[in-house]
């Protein structure tokens, strides 16, 4: 890895340490072609691969500074600094996103929800309804894939919902 | 001519055709009637032998107990459909030639079940899924092959809820992070103060 990183100037090693970290954290990863008049493909797949999993080490055992820098040892020092600040800087966002694949092993995920609170005014059974209705939407994920799960909820069926959720809360609040 | 109970419109002309069937059972007999198709709407389960026993000395063929069962039951339900109140319900069915006698044991027999009748009409009304159950379990992660130290708790939570189909139950497993729990939890929450502030 201290070959290849070293051919980049420092200031564009920082801005290549954020973006590798960016594709660590699900977002969009650096891409060769930028960067291929630096390094072949080959060289671009091994510097990254390195690279992401000095982070990922780095965040899992909370390396201190000096094991850092013991394991960027051929690295030169300013290089070596760069990757270290970009380190410590995007430690916690790192630490969230292996947080997130923690969470995600062997089981599906929510991954965010939408609500919609409506009244329900009238239908073909009853002139007036008057009834509110929660539609509440659920993006699980799943594998990898994204499998929306909607259900609509009456006011006796959300406060079901809110006590089972609270009762679960109880017991997190108590955990901290 | 317009009435209450039809919505606004004309009455149907077999209901015109069949309230000349009602007025052939005595007004008792037609009371008690009234108490089958009312159990009937309200999904209490109707007793035929006792419906046919009822219509026999009007020598009622089967074609008559039918339109006389159908005709209560479009009367009831078309009116507490359109939420009509008892008097103007009985002044209406006067004017569609139902005698007075059987016009007031209807009405008793409407006033009666109103409530309920709404309650079922607003139940049975369409909805796009309903919430059946919820399981929960509260796990607290300790260590894993991407993180050697989480210490955080996470929730598993089992939804199954009727699709938009009836019959068809799906079952939603899923781990909620303690943040987004919390999120969903107080949105939920907010929710929840809306829908009753509509109260």
């Amino acid at each position: 890895m201290a070959v290849l990183l070293s051919r980049l100037p420092h200031s564009d090693c920082l801005n290549l340490c954020h973006r590798v970290v960016d594709g660590l954290c699900g977002r969009e990863p650096p891409r060769w072609a930028d960067y291929s008049s630096t390094w072949s493909l080959q060289e671009w797949l091994e510097l990254l691969s390195s690279l992401t999993t000095l982070f990922r080490l780095a965040v899992q055992s909370s390396n201190s500074d000096e094991e850092v820098l013991a394991l960027l040892s051929d690295v030169g020092s300013s290089h070596a600094k760069a990757v270290l600040s970009v380190l410590r800087s995007r430690q916690e966002e790192i630490c969230h996103a292996l947080l997130d694949r923690t969470n995600s092993i062997s089981s599906a995920t929510l991954q965010d929800f939408e609500w919609q609170l409506k009244l329900a005014l009238s239908s073909d059974k009853i002139s007036s309804l008057h009834s509110p209705l929660l539609s509440l939407s659920l993006d699980v994920r799943d594998n990898g894939a994204l499998q929306p799960v909607t259900m609509e909820l009456s006011r006796e069926e959300l406060s079901k919902l809110i006590n089972a959720l609270e009762a679960a809360n109880k017991v997190v609040l108590q955990l901290k | 001519m317009r009435f209450r109970f039809c919505g606004d419109l004309d009455c149907p002309d077999w209901v015109l055709a069949e309230i000349s069937t009602l007025a052939k059972l005595s007004s008792v007999k037609m009371k008690l009637l009234c108490a089958q198709v009312l159990k009937d709407l309200l999904d209490e389960g109707i007793d035929y032998d006792k419906v046919t026993k009822l219509t026999a000395d009007a020598k009622f063929e089967s074609g008559d107990i039918k339109a006389s069962v159908a005709v209560l039951s479009f009367i009831f339900s078309s009116a507490a459909k359109h939420d009509v109140d008892s008097e103007s319900l009985s002044s209406e069915l006067q004017q569609l030639g139902l005698p007075k006698e059987h016009t007031t044991g209807l009405c008793k027999s409407y006033e009666d079940k109103h409530s309920a009748l709404q309650d079922k009409l607003r139940e049975t009304s369409l909805r796009l899924g309903r919430l059946e159950s919820v399981s929960w379990r509260v796990d607290y992660t300790l260590s894993s092959s991407e993180l050697r130290e989480v210490n955080e708790p996470v929730i598993q939570l089992k939804l199954e809820a009727q699709g938009a189909e009836s019959g068809s139950t799906e079952t939603t497993v899923v781990s909620v992070s303690a943040d987004k729990f919390r999120v969903l939890l107080a949105e939920l929450k907010q929710a929840q103060a809306m829908m009753n502030a509509l109260q």
